[in-house]
């Protein structure tokens, strides 16, 4: 088991997505190969979403 | 790259049926939509080109109205979901995209998270070049076969010269919009209403539904009050509008014609001039 002490940056993101997690049920990513935090995935505005689908180009 | 199995199982699914329907030598394709993780991207729904498509023997264009209001719909139980890519067909046996793909595409990817895309092509083998089998094959890492029909898969992002084959992995998982493919012809009769409609209520909330076996797309649109809500219910031919107060509910009778979100509302406009 490697208990590796994390840098200020690693620290400081985890801490953060710790929080987003406890207070707006924010998703927390582990590496499937270690289980160490592989930081969070952002929900994605539908605009965003919605945009990129309609400038699909077509097709040939 | 992953694929969960049930995205897999529809794409292999829904161009063999393509394939036999009476559009099946046009070209087909589908939006992905999924998850980016640190090092990769989990495929976890297609929304297909949808039957008000324009394509031909060499090109397609998705109905990409039905394709947004889709997306909001799926996206409802996971914020994530992102677009991915897509895949589309081609009728020969050119398993890579063509150089009017390219064009097209390089500029669209600046549209993605990452600035990447993923792209997969689907092709189909004469039968008699084919073994008869029951289980898919994975014949190259970016390469998924199943009978005579054949997926390969790239990525391209746009400064890249050319599309590079990407290595795929299937684990267990959804196609996450699988239940809307009972409702898609209803998506497409009222996507652009519909989706209008979202962008300006915020409390819309759109379910998969049935009665007496028809398929039904709920719109759902909450009060103030708890359990204070209007319902649209949307079927093939019919539209109902209900209005749900407490323990009461009332149905609401609007002149045929009416579209589904002036009659919401026309029933909102009701509902406020009570006492």
């Amino acid at each position: 088991m490697d208990f590796r002490p994390l840098n200020e940056l690693e620290r400081r993101n985890l801490v953060t997505a710790l929080r987003g997690n406890a207070d707006g049920n924010r998703v927390l990513l582990m590496d499937p190969k270690d289980t160490t935090f592989a930081g969070t995935a952002d929900d994605v505005p539908d605009e965003e979403v919605i945009h990129a689908i309609k400038s699909v180009p077509c097709h040939y | 790259m992953v694929l969960t199995d049930e995205v897999s199982r529809t794409l292999f699914a829904e161009y063999a049926a393509h394939r036999k329907s009476d559009r099946g030598r046009e070209e087909i394709g589908w939006v992905l939509l999924g998850v980016r993780e640190a090092d990769r991207a989990v495929v976890l729904a297609t929304l297909p080109a949808g039957a008000e498509r324009d394509a031909g023997e060499a090109h397609v264009r998705f109905n990409s109205e039905a394709q947004a209001l889709a997306s909001r719909i799926v996206r409802q139980s996971d914020r994530r979901l992102t677009l991915l890519g897509i895949v589309h067909t081609h009728p020969g046996r050119m398993r890579w995209p063509s150089s009017g793909d390219y064009e097209g595409d390089r500029r669209w990817v600046s549209n993605l998270r990452g600035g990447e895309g993923v792209f997969g092509i689907g092709t189909f083998e004469s039968p008699n070049r084919t073994e008869p089998t029951t289980v898919g094959g994975h014949p190259r890492e970016h390469i998924l076969t199943f009978e005579d029909l054949r997926f390969d898969w790239y990525t391209l992002a746009g400064d890249d010269k050319r599309y590079r084959p990407v290595p795929l992995e299937l684990t267990l998982g959804p196609d996450l919009a699988m239940p809307l493919r009972a409702v898609w012809p209803i998506v497409e009769t009222h996507a652009a209403r519909l989706d209008r409609l979202a962008r300006l209520i915020a409390k819309v909330r759109f379910e998969i539904s049935e009665n007496a076996g028809v398929p039904v797309l709920v719109v759902t649109v909450l009060l103030g009050e708890p359990g204070h809500q209007v319902r649209v219910l949307l079927e093939r031919k019919t539209v109902r509008y209900v209005y749900e107060a407490g323990d009461a509910a009332f149905q609401a009778d609007l002149p045929a014609g009416t579209a589904p979100d002036q009659g919401l509302f026309l029933l909102l406009a009701e509902v406020v001039a009570r006492p």
